[in-house]
């Protein structure tokens, strides 16, 4: 068994590496790997989001804030201190635990429409200081000309180069969430979740936890952050409206919210299908919200669920006993 | 638990749909015939929806009307629109999809400032001249960016205009700036101040609301307290119409300003009598005497059984430019294309002569001083951009 | 003189004999006087929404996100029935209100009961009303347009000034019927049977199935009461705000806080709410920044729910376990 196990990681790695240097020569329509590149921001966001709906039960429908907060600081710093790249992602990340901080101290007492609440204020604060505090964020106008950033020695423009950066933060960032999420800390996550009471009887400190859940989901966020303003090379308060941090929340609902997988599926499948209902014109939007009544009502595990089934069946028939999780 | 085998089969599937989808959505037809493709993309849904419609409606008239009547020589124009809900995000995604889907050979985007912003990054990568009809923020031809070009009216010769006018007509000394605290409403409030400075003339209260606001009390009444004898507004008609009418509810009776943005008859209709004598700066009147203006009015009202708001005219205007480019540079590389926008000259259009400028702008447009009086806006000044 | 409906919606809540000795002690200034006046109107209809906000949460425990955009329907049927078909005030707001039951009770049947049969987690409810909302308001942009419509006020907008003070006809009459309806609702709560088992399942829902009482039917009438409040905010609110397909995220979302200060699912609770929001914002407005009005409005009640988790004027915090 743990043999095979270390053969599987091989045979991932392999099929990673191919993966990520074939996509792009694959893929050379630069529409398509901008949407690529979308996905890949937005699937980091959905995980911090799955972390925290789908291990805690928490709802956040603020995280456009995170988000918001992890472009602005870091480029903020590269256009005025000139930092580099990765040195102000790590002050970004930062700066984006300590709002997570602020915001899970308040919210670990909240639940429901409370804590939807408190976190919807939360990502209106920040959209409307952003707007409002003129001399550092230039206000409406937005920044413009953020720099490309620069790793290892190596300049990275275009959609191509970013779609590697990217493509790689996601990875990590997949693996950390399953390693949290199998580690102790994921599995009292889980217990908060199905029942907060008997968590805090067995002794958990379920404050801690829901606030590090907190932090965890914004530092998602935050990093996604820091990627987009680099990519778009522009940003302004209307990136960050309500209506994003609820794209959010949908991205992971449709997916599936307690499932890592269920992150990328959910953003993958509402960024491309924005994309491609966008030949409807008018009727877009109409479309889009059906589609999500229906999804949510007939798909209540979201697109993941649907996986479930196929994953049993190779289980069964492939003999393996990694069953026991989830 | 294994997500990480599962994100892996994921991206397989990513990559095979991917690929499908550009087998499918590829193939745009490479015609022998000398097509010109324009890319539109502004706000057809969101906040400001009626704008980026009128501008479909405006383009859609002009093509049909150049393609009827030759005025592109042999060129042959084809526009496709996307809706960007005035998001700079997805404004970016639609301009990526009109440059490698269509192989648009130019642009018209976008009218939110943000967005249009965010459409410079796409169109400056790859190298597509680019026309915004209705961005006006200051930052978008500033950064010496040699694919924008921008017919929008020129906001600090509107702020100039009118703060002079202000004071050389009316008279008034005291003057209080009540802006939207977007990119256009900031950059106005900015623009005011200084053709306040310039013209000597007290600026004594600066407001700002957020777009969607519907109580504007609390700020007007500290306009009110302030003794300002002017009232200079900087946003969109659905609010300039409120604080019009709210400005009145509380007995405000200081003298009206406004900037193009607002000037359309839905402003008239929603403030009714609280907008009467209100000054307004604009670069189309629909009802204006101009054999060109006649014309496109009486077009656009056959078409679409709806009078045309200025910025529909200022669409109107920037396809005529882009025919006459292709027609000057018979050709349809971005290069030729961007350096026949930037020397155009001699049409006469709905809203001026247009010329651009070194940094994109154009500087030949006709600027009105209007004042409403009943349902109707009279003309009472008009100004040249290049004076 | 005009405090007393005032008094008498408060009557009920728990803390205001000791607000209102200092809210009068600060009044008296003349400006802020004005400024209290004029949060009246809007508070009224803040109340309106978080009462048709509250009442669906009492009765099924849905936080239903499509509150505003059922606020904007009804105003643009009104609009449609006043201007297009010519009817006079009184009838567009019965009819739109009756049409915005309608599609309540559509929205209970078609998408919530389905959601309740399955047993889906809150998460999901709440995506479903999100979804509900991009509809209404897509629909509402493809037939009415996306231009601002005028619906002309039944009442003068000339303002009346009692000394430097000034209100119009207008404020009276949004102030009036909105304390109308809410006298009305909360009459059909305690009178009707209908609003006996609304409030028999909003009590404990389990015992009320248990006693018989139909839950999928009083969730319908919850609904339906909520959705023709909606309509009525949105008719009283379009001569003084006007009419856009995207006015129903901002009032919405008002509502959704004011509902929350009073405590959701607390009545007295929501009213009491909307009027403290509505007068708080005119105040804030005024006396600080207006373009951090609302990110100080949403940090005070971050604070407030830090403090007091279950809203401002719930007398107890009681936990549903």
């Amino acid at each position: 068994m743990k043999m095979m196990k270390t053969t599987f990681k091989w045979y991932l790695f392999l099929v990673i590496a191919l993966v990520m240097l074939l996509t792009p020569q694959f893929i050379t329509n630069v529409y398509y790997q901008h949407i690529i590149n979308l996905v890949g921001i937005y699937t980091l966001i959905t995980i911090g989001l799955n972390i925290l709906s789908g291990y805690t039960g928490q709802v956040s429908m603020g995280h456009a804030g995170y988000y918001a907060i992890g472009t602005y600081v870091s480029s903020l710093l590269m256009l005025n201190l000139h930092m580099p790249f990765w040195l102000s992602v790590l002050i970004a990340v930062v700066a984006v635990a300590i709002c997570g901080l602020v915001v899970g101290i308040p919210a670990m007492k909240l639940s429901g429409p409370y804590l939807v609440l408190a976190t919807v204020g939360f990502g209106e604060i920040v959209r409307l200081v952003i707007l409002n505090w003129t001399p550092v964020t230039k206000g409406a106008a937005g920044l413009t000309g953020i720099p490309l950033p620069r790793l290892f020695g190596l300049q990275i423009t275009g959609e191509k180069d970013f779609f590697y950066l990217i493509f790689f933060v996601v990875l990590i960032g997949c693996y950390i969430a399953q390693r949290i999420a199998r580690s102790k800390i994921g599995r009292t996550y889980m217990a908060i979740r199905e029942d907060e009471l008997a968590a805090e009887a067995m002794g958990v400190p379920v404050n801690t936890y829901k606030i590090s859940a907190f932090v965890i989901s914004a530092i998602y966020a935050g990093i996604a952050g820091c990627l987009f303003g680099a990519y778009s090379g522009v940003a302004s308060p209307d990136n960050f409206t309500f209506d994003d941090s609820v794209g959010f929340l949908c991205m992971s609902v449709v997916g599936g919210n307690n499932t890592i997988i269920g992150a990328l599926i959910g953003s993958f499948v509402l960024t491309i299908l924005s994309e491609l209902l966008r030949v409807f014109q008018s009727l877009r939007l109409i479309l889009y919200g059906l589609i999500l009544i229906m999804t949510v009502i007939y798909m209540p595990k979201g697109l993941a669920g649907f996986i479930e089934p196929v994953r049993k069946w190779m289980a069964i028939h492939m003999k393996k006993s990694t069953l026991i999780q989830d | 638990m294994f997500g990480l085998r599962k994100s892996i089969s994921l991206l397989l599937i990513l990559v095979i749909v991917l690929g499908s989808l550009l087998t499918i959505g590829g193939c745009s037809s490479q015609n022998s015939q000398k097509v010109l493709r324009i890319g539109v993309v502004g706000p057809e849904s969101g906040g400001s929806a009626q704008l980026g419609q009128a501008q479909r409606k405006a383009v859609q008239l002009a093509v049909d009307e150049i393609n009827a009547s030759k005025a592109a020589g042999d060129w042959k124009l084809e526009a496709y629109f996307e809706d960007d809900e005035g998001n700079p995000t997805k404004s970016a995604s639609a301009t990526n999809k009109l440059i490698q889907q269509y192989k648009v050979n130019v642009l018209i985007a976008s009218i939110n400032s943000s967005a249009t912003l965010a459409d410079m990054v796409v169109t400056s990568r790859v190298g597509i001249p680019q026309i915004t009809a209705g961005s006006t923020g200051a930052s978008i031809t500033a950064q010496g960016n040699e694919w924008i070009f921008r017919t929008a009216v020129n906001d600090e010769f509107q702020a100039d205009a009118l703060v002079k006018y202000a004071r050389d007509v009316m008279g008034i000394k005291k003057i209080a700036t009540f802006t939207a605290s977007d990119d256009y409403g900031q950059s106005g409030a900015k623009l005011l101040a200084s053709a306040a400075k310039k013209y000597s003339v007290d600026l004594v209260s600066e407001q700002t609301y957020n777009n969607g606001d519907k109580d504007f009390k609390p700020q007007l009444l500290s306009i009110k307290s302030s003794g300002a004898q002017g009232i200079f507004m900087w946003g969109l008609y659905t609010e300039a119409a409120l604080i019009s009418k709210q400005a009145r509810q509380l007995g405000i009776n200081a003298q009206l300003f406004g900037a193009s943005g607002m000037a359309s008859m839905k402003l008239i209709e929603l403030g009714g009598d609280a907008t009467q004598d209100m000054i307004l700066t604009q670069s189309f009147l629909a009802d204006s005497s101009e054999e060109q203006v006649k014309q496109f009015v009486d077009k656009y009202k056959a078409k679409y059984h709806e009078n045309p708001i200025p910025h529909a005219a200022q669409a109107y205007d920037t396809v005529y430019i882009i025919a006459n480019a292709v027609k000057v540079a018979n050709s349809n590389k971005p290069e030729d294309l961007r350096n026949a926008i930037r020397k155009t000259q001699g049409l006469n259009l709905v809203t001026g002569s247009p010329k651009f400028n070194e940094k994109g702008d154009d500087i030949g447009k006709r600027l009105l001083i209007t004042k409403i009086k009943g349902d109707k806006f009279v003309l009472v000044d008009t100004v040249f951009t290049g004076q | 003189m005009w405090l007393v409906p005032f008094m008498v919606v408060m009557k009920g809540t728990s803390e205001y004999p000791l607000l209102f000795p200092l809210l009068f002690q600060w009044l008296r200034d003349v400006v802020k006087l004005q400024y209290f006046l004029n949060g009246l109107p809007i508070g009224s209809i803040y109340a309106l929404v978080a009462l048709s906000y509250s009442l669906i949460y009492a009765a099924s425990g849905v936080l239903n996100w499509s509150q505003g955009d059922i606020v904007m329907l009804g105003a643009f049927i009104g609009f449609t029935i006043i201007n297009v078909i010519k009817l006079g005030f009184t009838t567009g707001l019965l009819i739109s209100m009756i049409v915005l039951a309608l599609v309540g009770l559509l929205i209970q049947i078609a998408i919530l009961q389905p959601l309740r049969n399955r047993q889906a987690p809150p998460i999901n409810v709440v995506i479903a009303t999100l979804g509900v909302a991009i509809l209404i308001r897509n629909v509402a942009l493809v037939i009415w347009g996306a231009d601002a419509q005028n619906s002309p006020s039944p009442v003068s907008t000339k303002p009346i000034y009692l000394g430097s003070l000034s209100i119009t006809p207008q404020d009276i009459l949004i102030l009036m019927a909105g304390i109308a309806l809410m006298v009305i609702l909360q009459f059909l709560l305690k009178r009707s049977k209908e609003g006996k088992a609304l409030r028999a399942v909003a009590q404990d829902r389990y015992a009320a199935i248990l006693m018989g009482i139909d839950t999928n039917r009083s969730d319908g009438v919850a609904f339906a009461a909520s959705a023709s409040l909606g309509a009525a905010a949105g008719m009283l609110v379009a001569p003084i705000f006007f009419v856009t397909f995207n006015m129903g995220a901002l009032i919405g979302l008002k509502g959704f806080v004011a509902a929350v200060i009073g405590g959701l699912g607390n009545i007295p609770g929501a009213i009491a709410g909307g009027f403290f929001l509505g007068i708080i914002e005119s105040m804030a407005g005024g006396q600080i920044s207006s373009g951090y009005r609302d990110a100080i409005t949403y940090a005070l009640l971050i604070l407030v729910l830090w403090l007091k988790p279950a809203g401002l004027f719930l007398r107890k915090t009681r936990q549903k376990v």
